[in-house]
């Protein structure tokens, strides 16, 4: 049966239970009697539970109070936030000397403008920040939080992490104020375009001699108070071993997948003991063993504190982890990736540096993010082992006399804290995968 | 296909030069023979087709001359230099050797720019300037100059087929291989990717092409070779093979894709 249809059928607006609110509840609460029902006991239960934690935590709760029995005396059923306020600075900062907090704070906002270019469309040069923050930034902050004197190489560092730092906030105002890269700006400036690269380069070397000079000469004269690890503690604590963590086990990682891939028999077989040995282990038995078994394999006088200890300890059990993250990652890539990129001569590592991390990176970064969190929950195991982190301090509340027995209120405070860290980075995860997914459909 | 009258051979360009000699070659996977006492001389300028039966070893054939797979028994000589162990060997022979495959494996995560200038930067050491002066002519040459700045993604498949053929040249490869360049593409695409290769023999490139595209064998090939199971069953000039083939294989294969 032929037939045309002779006019466009118009637009309609769409039924009512797509588009108003009382469509939408209909159809997502109250669709049936059984549903209805469910709705309302959920809500009584939900009520239930927020009215009780807001009267305790809130209403009730005493904020101000000099020790547990003040607490008591103003409300029995309230919580005692007055404990946890009296011990935030040991919270964050454990028992690193009160005057001396300020280079821990430093330290951070460093950190934090450090990275800032990273996140800035504007910004030229982002590779360039990222290897300076690797490489610089833990010399300086590890002097920063230690102090006492330096030696000459880490005077070279620091001075060298003091002119990688002007540089990239030089760079940073350049490519916010002028949208271009710290580099051409100068060479503009100097009236310097026509002249060759080589040139070019000379310049641009010598004028960031010139700053390393001025910071090395500046930082001699310059000595922190020494502070021993001891007294690090903390949230400080926890974000120092959990940070070394994060930095170091993703480039671990990587080479132990490349490694657990290669065509190298004995370079395979030692890779994916390694990787199996450390997965098939507790993290809480690794720590035992860095800080036992550890000083036994090393040379007679060689000690090693046991911060260190248990860095080493945290950063080899999450690049095993990341390692097999990474090689999932590796194996969505189709092997036609490999052939096209070894048709036109990339070798080994440039086909991996250029052609196959940047794609598989992609598809990890779920998982990357998921151990991360992983990592920084983890690294609370180290209050096992004698290290006061955040979990021994809140835990230490409770033993305080004048808040003896003071055990919940802190371990809740904790749990926030933790909580708001973990979400802030899967949050940013999301945001990166549909920033990296966008425009590139396969 | 305009400056050159249809159906019409095309000038050959070959020399006596021997660009590519593979002598008494056999390659197994595992206990599987895949090629067999293969012998081909392939001169400077000169236009190979290949065709036989899926399975019969084509793909493999030309992988081993740009040393994607090893081949166990023979010897290759690409350009002067003998395929083996030597890595230093491999890696030269990768940039004078261009493949363009099947499903073209263009770098999704690159502009078409960046896929194209990436060889001619990190392998050639070419400054970025040039590498783009250079990618861009090779756009041209390809028709598709307007595309430079889009994701793989975003291209229909033959026009991604012409990127591939476009990276392949930037790195100017004295032979082009070429497996099944237009089998992953709808027919209107087709004809767009055998023009920029017809072009490409026309401008004396040395080429190796497998397809079933046997008009395109018929006006650029000097030499056709139909292969199966593994053996070179016939060799021929077009003329030949297509109006009198030998052997019954040949024969059979013909009279089933004709
Ligand atoms: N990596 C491999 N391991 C084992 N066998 C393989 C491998 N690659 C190919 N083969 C086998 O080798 C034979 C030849 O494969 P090849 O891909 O060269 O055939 P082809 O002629 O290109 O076929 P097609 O027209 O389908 O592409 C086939 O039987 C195939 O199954
Ligand atoms: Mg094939």
């Amino acid at each position: 049966m032929a037939m045309i249809k002779a006019e466009k059928t118009p637009e309609r607006s769409a039924p009512i239970s797509e588009s108003s609110v009382i469509g939408w509840l209909h159809k997502h609460l109250f669709s049936s009697a059984f549903n209805t029902l469910l709705t309302f006991v959920m809500l009584y239960i939900i009520y239930l539970t927020v009215s009780g934690v807001f009267s305790w935590g809130v209403l009730d709760a005493t904020f101000v109070a000099d020790n547990r029995r003040e607490c008591y005396d103003n409300s029995l059923t309230g919580a005692c936030w007055a404990g946890v306020i009296h011990w935030t600075n040991n919270i964050f900062y454990g028992r690193y000397p009160r005057e001396e907090i300020w280079r821990i704070n430093f330290g951070g906002l460093l950190l934090v403008l450090w990275m800032a270019p990273l996140w800035m469309s504007r910004v030229k040069g982002k590779v360039l920040v990222a290897t300076t923050t690797v490489v610089f930034y833990p010399f300086l902050a590890s002097y920063l939080f230690s102090g006492g004197d330096k030696g000459f190489f880490m005077q070279i560092m620091v001075a060298g992490a003091m002119t990688a730092f002007a540089l990239n906030m030089a760079n940073l105002l350049a490519g916010l104020f002028r949208s271009q890269g710290l580099n051409s700006f100068l060479i503009k400036a100097l009236g310097q375009e026509n002249a060759s690269d080589k040139t070019q380069r000379n310049i641009l070397l010598l004028l960031a001699g010139i700053v390393f000079g001025v910071a090395f000469f500046w930082q001699m004269g310059q000595t922190l108070q020494p502070i021993v690890w001891t007294k690090w503690g903390g949230l400080f604590l926890t974000l120092v071993i959990s940070g070394v963590g994060i930095a170091s086990a993703l480039p671990g990682g990587i080479i132990l997948a490349l490694g657990r891939r290669s065509k190298l028999v004995i370079v395979r077989v030692l890779s994916i003991g390694f990787i199996e040995v450390f997965r098939s282990v507790p993290l809480i038995t690794v720590l035992f063993m860095a800080t036992t078994m550890f000083p036994l394999f090393m040379p007679e006088g060689f000690v090693l504190n046991k911060l260190v200890q248990v860095i080493i300890a945290v950063v080899l059990f999450n690049a095993c982890y990341m390692a097999e993250t990474v090689r999932a990652g590796l194996q969505a890539i189709p092997k036609g990736q490999y052939e096209g990129a070894h048709t036109i001569g990339l070798g080994y590592w440039r086909t991996m540096r250029l052609v196959i991390m940047p794609q598989a990176l992609k598809y990890m970064i779920p998982n990357i993010v998921g151990s991360f969190i992983g990592l920084l929950k983890d690294t609370t195991l180290v209050s096992i082992i004698g290290l006061f982190d955040i979990l021994g301090m809140l835990r230490s509340i409770s033993k305080d006399t004048p808040w003896l027995g003071l055990h919940k209120e802190p371990l809740i405070f904790g749990a926030i804290l933790f909580f708001i860290m973990c979400a802030s980075m899967s949050k940013y995860s999301r945001h990166l995968e549909v920033k990296l997914s966008a425009g590139r459909t396969h | 296909m305009s400056n050159n009258p249809p159906k019409s051979q095309l000038a050959s360009a070959a020399s006596s030069e021997v660009m590519i000699a593979i002598k008494q070659m056999n390659k197994w996977y595992g206990q599987f023979h895949v090629l067999k006492d293969i012998n081909l001389t392939v001169h400077k300028g000169e236009r190979i087709v290949i065709c036989g039966p899926s399975g019969s070893g084509k793909s493999t054939m030309i992988r081993c001359i740009n040393a994607l797979e090893e081949h166990q028994e023979g010897e290759i000589i690409v350009d002067g230099i003998l395929l083996g162990k030597n890595l230093k060997n491999l890696d030269h022979i990768r940039t004078e050797v261009g493949m363009v495959f099947q499903n073209f494996n263009l770098f999704p995560h690159m502009t078409i720019l960046e896929n194209l200038t990436l060889g001619p930067i990190w392998v050639r050491k070419m400054n970025r300037v040039d590498a783009i002066d250079t990618a861009m002519t090779y756009l041209e040459r390809v028709k598709i100059p307007e595309q430079a700045k889009k994701y793989p993604g975003q291209l229909s498949g033959g026009e991604q087929q012409r990127v591939a053929i476009a990276r392949s040249l930037c790195m100017n490869p004295k032979i082009m291989l070429f497996d099944e360049p237009t089998s992953a593409l709808d027919p209107e695409m087709i004809k767009e990717v055998l023009d920029v290769m017809v072009e490409l023999a026309n401008t004396g490139m040395t080429m190796v092409v497998v397809t079933h595209e046997m008009g395109f064998a018929k006006t650029v090939a000097d030499q056709v070779i139909f292969m199966d199971e593994g053996d070179i069953v016939e060799q021929n000039e077009p003329t030949v093979f297509f109006d009198n083939p030998q052997h019954e294989r040949t024969k059979l294969f013909l009279s089933q894709i004709l």
